[in-house]
C-alpha cells in the first residue's frame, strides 16, 4: 500500500548565525513513511530536530535537500492540493487574539473550503467534547495555555484531514482532558481512517496511542519501531525493595555485582537485567537479605527515552 | 487562486473591525483630526497668503495622502499583525498560496481606503466646503498613482520585517513617512530645497499632486508628467512584489515558525 507521506533523505541545515560561524545541521537525511491510519509518534529530546520535521512537512520551512511526497505526489509540485488534506495543532502556534474562537475556527474552516452549516455542526461537537464550547465567544487572548490547546486541536480536525500532523497536542492539559484528547485522535483514524503523526514528550501517551515511534537524534533517525519494542531493547529491569534487615550488606552485594543502585533511606532501587530478576533475588536469600516489599518494575519508551537521551 | 482562502483572509481582517478601537482609530480617527488640523491651518494660510485655492490645494493633497497611507498600511500591517498574534506559520501551513495573501490585501486595502473616503469626503465638504468630487475623473486617476504607491512602500516594509524579522518593524511606519516631505503633497516641487528636489522626482506621488494642485489653479494638466508617474508605479510596484516573494522565499529558508520563538 502506498504510504500517505514519505519523506527521502530529508535534510535541514541553517547558515550561521554570524559570519565566520559553524553551520547547523537540525535533520541529517531522515528517510521514514506515514501509512494511512497509521500514529507514528515522533520522539526525541529537545534540539532533535522533531519541530524542524514538523515545519518542513507543512511547508514554513524549505529543506535544504531530500523529498517530501504525500498520496505519492511531491509535496513542493503539489503544495496547495496536499494542504488541502492536512490538518496541524501544535502548543507553540497560536490564532489571531483579537478574534474569537469561533471566529477563528471559522476563519479555518473556511481556508479548508468547509461550510458554514457543516462547520458549526463540527465546531460545536468538538467544541463540547474538549468542553470548551462555553469558550466559543471569547477571545483567545482570554484562554488559558490549556483552553487554547484544545481549540487549536478543534482547528486542525474540523476540517476533517486526510493527515493531522500533532506537535505536542496534550501539553499544558490535565490529565484527565488529555485522556479525552487521546481517545479523540484514535477515535478520528477509527473513523475517518486519518493518518497522524504525533509528537509529544509524554511517554507514556505515545506508549498508549502510537502504533510506531521514530526516535531522532541530532537530526538523525536513531530508532524506529513499536513503543512496546523500543521499550523491550532495554534490558534492564528496576527492582525496588524496602530492606529490613541487611542494608549495608546490599550496598556491598550491589558494588561487588557493578550493579547500580540508588539507595534513600531504607528503600533501594537497582538496575537489573530482566532475565536476572529470579537469580538476583536468590541471591538476596542466600546473603540473608531481607525486605517487607518488592516491586520490579519492566522497561519503558521513557526508560528507553532516557537512555537514548544521553 | 482560491476565492475561499481570500474570503477567509477577509473575514480574518474584517472581523476585529467590530470592535478594535485601535483599527477604527486609524481609519477614522486619525483621517478625521488630520482634516480638522490641516483644515484650519490650511484656510488660516489662505487668509493670510491670499493666494486662491491654497486650502483647497491642501485638503485634497490631505485626502490623497490618506488614500496612500492606507494602501500601504494594509499590506505591511496586516502582514506584521499575523507575525504579532503568532499566526504566520499557521497561515502558511494551509494551502494559502502567497499570490491569494497578496490578492486579499490589495482588496482589502481598497475596502478600507474606501470606508476612510466615506468618511473623509463628507467631513472636508462640511467643514470646510472643499468638494474633493469637484476632481471628477481625475480623481480616479489620483486615487489609482496613490493607491499604488502605498502598495509598493507596503511590499517593500513587508519584505524588510519578513527578511529581517520584527526588530525592522519600524519601516512600516517610516518608509511611508519618508515620502511624505518627498510626495509635495503640500507643497509644490520648487518649494523643497533644490538639493533633495532629484529624489522628489523620482517619486511618483511628486507628479499626482503636482497635477491636482495644477487642475485646482486651473492650469493645464501636463499628461507627459502623469505618464512618467504610472510608468514609476508600475516599475516600483513590480520590483517591490518581487522583492516581497523574494523575502517571503528567503524568510522559508529560515523557517516562518522562528517569529513565534
Amino acid at each position: 500500500m502506498q504510504p500517505i507521506l514519505q519523506t527521502t533523505r530529508l535534510r535541514k541545515v541553517y547558515p550561521p548565525e554570524k559570519k565566520g560561524g559553524k553551520e547547523f545541521v537540525a535533520v541529517d537525511g531522515i528517510s521514514f513513511e506515514l501509512e494511512p491510519g497509521q500514529i507514528l509518534g515522533l520522539l526525541g529530546p529537545n534540539g532533535a530536530g522533531k519541530s524542524t520535521t514538523i515545519s518542513m512537512l507543512l511547508g514554513v520551512l524549505t529543506p535544504t535537500s531530500g523529498e517530501i511526497t504525500y498520496f505519492g505526489k511531491n509535496f513542493e509540485a503539489h503544495r496547495s492540493e496536499i494542504l488541502d488534506q492536512v490538518g496541524f495543532a501544535s502548543t507553540y502556534i497560536s490564532m489571531p487574539w483579537r478574534l474569537t474562537v469561533w471566529e477563528n475556527l471559522r476563519i479555518y474552516a473556511l481556508m479548508f473550503g468547509v461550510e458554514y452549516k457543516e462547520f458549526a455542526r463540527r465546531a460545536e461537537k468538538f467544541l463540547t467534547k474538549f468542553g470548551v464550547w462555553d469558550q466559543r465567544n471569547k477571545m483567545m487572548n482570554q484562554l488559558s495555555a490549556g483552553q487554547t490547546t484544545r481549540i487549536m486541536l478543534a482547528k486542525a480536525f474540523i476540517p476533517r484531514p486526510k493527515v493531522a500532523l500533532l506537535d505536542e497536542p496534550t501539553a499544558s492539559l490535565d490529565p484527565d482532558i488529555a485522556h479525552e484528547v487521546r481517545r479523540f485522535v484514535r477515535d478520528q483514524r477509527e473513523q475517518y481512517g486519518t493518518s497522524i503523526l504525533y509528537t509529544s514528550h509524554n511517554m507514556d501517551e505515545v506508549a498508549d496511542l502510537c502504533d510506531s515511534v521514530l526516535f531522532l537524534k541530532k537530526g538523525q533517525i536513531i530508532a524506529k519501531d513499536t513503543p512496546e519494542n523500543l521499550a523491550g531493547s532495554i534490558s534492564k529491569a528496576k527492582v525496588r525493595l524496602l530492606v529490613t534487615d541487611g542494608l549495608k550488606r546490599i550496598e556491598r552485594f550491589a558494588r561487588e555485582q557493578s550493579l547500580p543502585a540508588n539507595v534513600v533511606d531504607r528503600e533501594v532501587v537497582l538496575e537489573i537485567d530482566e532475565q536476572k530478576v529470579a537469580e538476583f533475588l536468590m541471591q538476596l536469600a542466600d546473603e540473608d537479605i531481607h525486605y517487607s516489599q518488592i516491586s520490579i518494575d519492566k522497561p519503558t519508551l521513557e526508560d528507553y527515552f532516557l537512555s537514548m537521551s544521553i | 487562486m482560491n476565492w475561499h482562502r481570500i474570503h477567509a483572509l477577509a473575514l480574518r481582517h474584517l472581523y476585529p473591525l467590530k470592535r478594535d478601537f485601535d483599527l477604527l482609530s486609524d481609519m477614522a480617527y486619525w483621517p478625521l483630526v488630520d482634516t480638522i488640523l490641516w483644515g484650519v491651518t490650511s484656510q488660516w494660510i489662505a487668509d493670510t497668503s491670499g493666494v486662491a485655492g491654497v486650502a483647497t490645494g491642501i485638503l485634497l493633497g490631505l485626502v490623497l495622502w490618506n488614500v496612500l497611507w492606507r494602501s500601504q498600511s494594509e499590506v505591511s500591517r496586516n502582514l506584521l499583525d499575523e507575525i504579532l498574534n503568532n499566526n504566520i506559520a499557521n497561515l502558511f501551513s494551509t494551502a494559502l498560496t502567497i499570490k491569494e495573501w497578496v490578492v486579499s490585501v490589495l482588496l482589502l486595502s481598497l475596502l478600507k481606503t474606501m470606508i476612510t473616503m466615506s468618511i473623509l469626503l463628507p467631513a472636508v465638504y462640511l467643514l470646510y466646503k472643499v468638494n474633493v468630487l469637484q476632481l471628477g475623473s481625475w480623481l480616479a486617476v489620483f486615487f489609482v498613482g496613490a493607491t499604488f504607491t502605498g502598495w509598493w512602500i507596503g511590499f517593500i516594509s513587508a519584505g524588510i520585517v519578513l527578511r529581517y524579522g520584527l526588530r525592522m518593524q519600524t519601516v512600516v511606519w517610516t518608509l511611508p513617512g519618508i515620502m511624505l516631505p518627498f510626495s509635495a503633497v503640500f507643497f509644490p516641487l520648487d518649494r523643497l530645497p533644490t538639493f533633495l528636489q532629484p529624489i522628489s522626482r523620482l517619486v511618483p506621488t511628486t507628479y499626482i499632486f503636482e497635477t491636482m494642485r495644477a487642475i485646482v489653479a486651473g492650469a493645464s494638466v501636463d499628461y507627459s508628467m502623469l505618464a512618467y508617474s504610472f510608468g514609476l508605479n508600475a516599475l516600483f510596484l513590480s520590483l517591490a512584489v518581487w522583492y516581497f516573494v523574494r523575502s517571503f522565499v528567503y524568510s522559508k529558508k529560515l523557517g516562518l515558525g522562528r517569529f513565534s520563538r
